[in-house]
């Protein structure tokens, strides 16, 4: 008979047993933990150093989803005001929260680096509508500020919105042949500019435009 | 395959496959027909070769030896052996490309041809990869406007001269041309000459990169986000084939699609961009009744309600002869079909009809004996042009027939009062006052003086003869005169035109009151009896009035209602302001339409119709052909398709029309039209495609066979004479709803011979006062010595009438 108390008490030493091992799990929201740093969190649209808008509006983002949860329209640059370099700015950006799979195929399609992810996951929201974040929640403001629909909730760490999960174009951003093959990291992550990932640094890449005028 | 060659064909060998390929043929478009795609850019299957690109270089055996060249501008041979796949042959496109690529901006992601471009395209396919150029590329300022329309990018363009080639050899105006040498060479227009050509937006479609682009379209949509669908072009009779493509329900652009028998590809600026209408605000969503300051929105039932019982008052009171219709021109064969069915069948009138006074004898227009193709021009030795100036009315057709003028060598001979778009490729041009035509048609007929030559080279066969009302001051026994004349040539078809856009398919479908649906008469007691049976109903006798004589009973008081399915008479009979007065003293008008019009503001009841890609159904062009045109939109708000709302009417005045569908209306169409028999939808969507068929096929019947009446009529002479005659861009509703069409209608003005000119003290420019028949209106004149001495031009419905008389007035003014 004596065995079977035997067993519970065995019970009792994996409990006993744990209370000495360090803890894995953390008191979230009262603290996070650092997420890896390809994390794939909320989306941000990003500003060149000088404040003109990445995007282009070309729609390849929107394309490439395979959610389908972008909505892309473009539009000609005002000629006086600019909004981005080139001819066409994206003057429609949404995004369906709720379809959204945060796959980052969109980051990957852009050609200016213009959508990142950050490292926010919460995104809680009151209605269907307020899921589908437009440029008002997307875009950040010209000083690297990135707005949020519910800034004053507890569950949210507005740092992790200037944290970019860390994308690399395989080739050089101006296509030159010199570069072809040489892997080069955007030089903006979300708010600003990142060092290469250990490992993967881009030796003998050049400073591009945007980083010797920020 | 046997060693025996076929007549008319080669053997030749592409990369060890030996195949037989028609004799003439040019290697590139050989190759493609026995499925070898040889990459190419400047090389266009509807213009001649010019080798300009260099990117279909293929290797061909020869006396020499192996070596290089251009498929594009190399005619097959008997024996040939080519190699399209070889080392040398992709060390040569590789380099192309790569030289092509030296200037190319490579900004496609902001580039409306992004994704749908050659040149991405072929240098993904047949490109090196990767360049060696790291030098900086050609700059240029882009885009420039080279008109409303189109947009230039210098720098995107590779110089393949398919817009310049196509503005010469297709369209007839070189308004773009290569400029500089070198590296700076570029495509431009002439200065202060922007690239004003009826045809501009081709240009855009065929240029192999995105250096032309549409104003219409840039920014709009990407290729990959775009829904497309195969219609028809809804802008003419002609019938072009069409692209129709949509991104969130929105149509965003028409292509051209490339059919043998209509279009061969090409589209009219009109058609192209006049699109826009569909997506206009403008368009009606609800239902409308008048009420005491002018149309208020209503529900549908009240809206049915009061159509019903206004027809049916008016039926009891006054007879259904008290009742017209008329439209139908607009829609698809079914609505046509609908609206005669529920005007002689449910309303129980004869008054009915598609044309609004502009048209010619009913029965001329849908069963010519003699009927041409517009196929026939390309084996024409002469072809006569007596009728619109084709180039403003029927655009397409004016390119087909400068193709035969030119490329194929056949005569051309134009009578017309003015200047046409025709004369530059015309063999003889001859030129009459309005109203004595039949005088000019005496002297042709009789070889006499400059005519003799014009007659000499129209009695070499095969002849095309197409006619039409060349002026609305014009009778239609002209037309009919010529379409005598032209059947009794050797060896002639006749081709009558009417310019808007399925009034041939709603004659066809008897919305007149000589004809009943299939091209029967409506005289014949025997085809009433037959339609009576099918229908159920009785079915008026053919003593109905047309448009002008609707008109008429309206100011007499014997017709009382009117029935307007898409029709805006009061703009467009050939004298809106006598339309207009009469149909403001109508008792009840129920329109059917997409837009409040000056008619529908007369109206008691206004149904909102769904329009052009927002139903499906079939319209006949001016040959007879049918054609499926496709629904591809929802439409606006409560718009209903024309079919169901007439439906609906007929329900609560106690008939019916049978309508549940389009389809089964389509259904209905082919049992009951005996001239469309065969012509059904499932035939169209598969066996024939986008060639549609022309009815009546083999297997079917025409009940008549009009032959035309040469009604000779004494020419008239008067000091002035009016001409008024339709131009491409005017006051129209597709037109002006739509933002980039809207700005190209031209300005108002009086167009006079200098000659007369002079006699009446007028200079150029200056304010004059024109008085007609009806009305007179202060106007500026315009010197233009292409008309006869003592004839005026007025451009009809740009905002201006004077009536549609004949004689006119003209005084300067100070």
């Amino acid at each position: 008979m004596a065995w079977r108390y035997l067993k519970q008490v065995e019970g009792f030493w994996v409990v006993f047993r744990q209370m000495f091992k360090p803890r894995v799990t953390t008191p979230y929201p009262k603290v996070k933990r650092v997420k890896p740093q390809r994390f794939h969190g909320r989306h941000v649209l990003n500003r060149y150093p000088n404040g003109m808008e990445k995007c282009i509006g070309c729609e390849l983002c929107a394309g490439v989803c395979p959610a389908r949860c972008i909505y892309v329209r473009g539009k000609d640059n005002p000629v006086d005001e600019p909004v981005s370099p080139g001819e066409r700015y994206g003057f429609i950006y949404e995004i369906n929260m709720l379809r959204c799979i945060f796959c980052a195929m969109c980051v990957e399609a852009c050609p200016t680096e213009a959508i990142t992810m950050t490292q926010l996951f919460e995104m809680s929201v009151q209605g269907r509508e307020d899921a589908i974040y437009t440029r008002s929640e997307l875009l950040m403001s010209p000083d690297g500020v990135v707005p949020h629909p519910q800034p004053q909730s507890k569950f949210n760490d507005l740092g992790e919105l200037t944290l970019a999960d860390g994308w690399m174009r395989a080739t050089a951003a101006a296509g030159r042949a010199e570069y072809q093959g040489i892997r080069h990291w955007t030089p903006t992550a979300g708010a600003g500019h990142r060092p290469p990932e250990q490992g993967q640094a881009a030796d003998g890449v050049p400073e591009t435009e945007e980083e010797s005028e920020g | 395959m046997s060693d025996e060659a076929t007549p008319g064909m080669v053997k030749i060998t592409i990369d060890g496959r030996e195949m037989q390929v028609p004799a003439g043929d040019l290697l590139i478009a050989a190759a493609e027909k026995a499925g070898t795609y040889i990459p190419r850019f400047c090389w266009h299957s509807r213009m001649k070769p010019v080798g300009l690109c260099r990117m279909c270089l293929v290797e061909v055996e020869g006396p020499r030896g192996t070596m290089l060249t251009t498929s594009c501008t190399m005619q097959v041979n008997d024996g040939m052996v080519v190699h399209t796949e070889s080392d040398v042959v992709k060390k040569a496109q590789e380099g192309v490309l790569e030289f092509l690529l030296i200037n190319h901006p490579l900004d496609c992601p902001v580039c409306d041809k992004g994704g749908e471009c050659p040149l991405q395209d072929q240098t993904v396919s047949f490109g090196p990869g990767e360049s060696r150029f790291v030098e900086e590329k050609r700059h240029f300022e882009k885009p420039i406007p080279i008109s409303d329309l189109v947009l230039l990018d210098r720098e995107r363009c590779i110089l393949c001269a398919r817009c310049t080639r196509f503005s010469e050899e297709i369209s007839g105006d070189p308004l773009i041309e290569f400029v500089e040498r070198g590296s700076g060479t570029q495509v431009l227009t002439f200065p202060d000459e922007p690239f004003a050509s009826y045809f501009s937006g081709n240009t855009v479609q065929i240029c192999p990169v995105g250096a032309l682009t549409a104003t219409a379209y840039r920014f709009r949509a990407r290729p990959w986000d775009l829904q497309a669908a195969e219609s028809t072009c809804p802008h003419c009779s002609v019938g072009c084939r069409i692209s129709v493509q949509s991104s969130q329900n929105q149509v965003l652009r028409f292509q051209g699609v490339d059919v043998d028998s209509t279009n061969q590809g090409w589209l009219c600026d009109k058609g192209r961009f006049g699109f826009e209408y569909l997506n206009s605000p403008d368009r009606l969503s609800t239902p409308k009744m008048a009420g005491d300051d002018g149309l208020q929105e209503a529900s549908w039932i009240d809206a049915l309600d009061a159509a019903a019982s206004g027809l049916m008052s008016i039926i009891d009171e006054h007879g259904p002869g008290a009742v017209a219709g008329i439209g139908g021109a607009r829609g698809t064969n079914e609505e046509a079909y609908a609206f005669g069915k529920f005007l002689r069948s449910v309303v129980g009138t004869g008054h009915l009809d598609a044309q609004i006074g502009d048209g010619l004898e009913p029965r001329l227009l849908a069963a010519p004996a003699d009927r041409g193709l517009i196929g026939d021009l390309e084996k024409a030795s002469s072809i006569l042009v007596w009728g619109p100036d084709l180039k403003e009315e029927l655009p397409v057709l004016y390119l087909r027939v400068r193709r035969a003028a030119t490329e194929l060598g056949a005569k051309l001979v134009v009578a017309h009062p003015r200047r046409t778009g025709l004369d530059d490729v015309a063999t003889h041009t001859l030129r009459y006052r309005p109203g004595a035509g039949q005088d000019l048609l005496r002297r042709l007929a009789a070889g006499e003086g400059d005519a003799g030559a014009a007659l000499a080279a129209l009695k070499e066969g095969p002849t095309v003869v197409i006619t039409g009302l060349a002026g609305l001051t014009e009778g239609p026994d002209l037309a009919e005169a010529v379409a005598a004349f032209g059947r009794d040539l050797p060896d002639a078809t006749v081709l009558p035109v009417a310019r808007r856009s399925n009034v041939f398919g709603a004659l066809d479908m008897g919305v007149s009151p000589a004809l009943l649906p299939g091209r029967a008469s409506a005289v014949d007691d025997g085809a009433r009896a037959t339609l009576s049976g099918h229908w159920g109903a009785d079915v008026p006798d053919g003593s109905g009035r047309d448009t002008a004589g609707i008109i008429e009973g309206l100011e007499a008081g014997a017709i009382r209602a009117v029935v307007l399915l898409g029709a805006d008479p009061a703009v467009d009979f050939p004298d809106p302001a006598r339309a207009s007065a009469a149909l403001a003293g109508a008792e009840l008008i129920v329109a059917i339409d997409m837009f409040e019009s000056v008619s529908t503001s007369m109206a008691t009841v206004v149904f909102p119709a769904l329009g052009f890609t927002e139903t499906e159904g079939t319209v006949t062009n001016l040959e007879g052909r049918v054609q499926k045109v496709s629904r591809l939109l929802p439409g606006p708000g409560g718009a209903r398709p024309s079919w169901e709302i007439l439906e609906d009417v007929a329900t609560r005045m106690g008939g019916s029309i049978g309508a549940t569908s389009a389809g089964v209306i389509a259904t209905e169409i082919e049992k009951v039209a005996p001239a469309y028999a065969g012509a059904t939808w499932d035939a169209l969507n598969t066996a024939f495609g986008r060639d549609g068929i022309v009815v009546p096929t083999a297997d079917a019947t025409q009940p008549i066979e009009y032959v035309p009446v040469d009604r000779p009529s004494a020419p008239v002479q008067r000091d002035l004479v009016l001409h008024l005659a339709r131009v491409l861009y005017d006051g129209g509703t597709t037109v002006q709803r739509g933002l980039s069409l809207a700005k190209l209608a031209a300005e108002p003005a009086v167009y006079i011979t200098p000659q007369d000119a002079h006699r009446l003290g007028v200079a150029d420019g200056s304010a004059v006062r024109l008085s007609g028949g009806n009305g007179s209106a202060e106007l500026t004149a315009r010197f233009d010595d292409s008309l006869t001495p003592g004839a005026v031009y007025l451009p009809f419905n740009l905002g201006i009438s004077v009536g549609s008389g004949l004689e006119v007035e003209l005084e300067a003014l100070a």
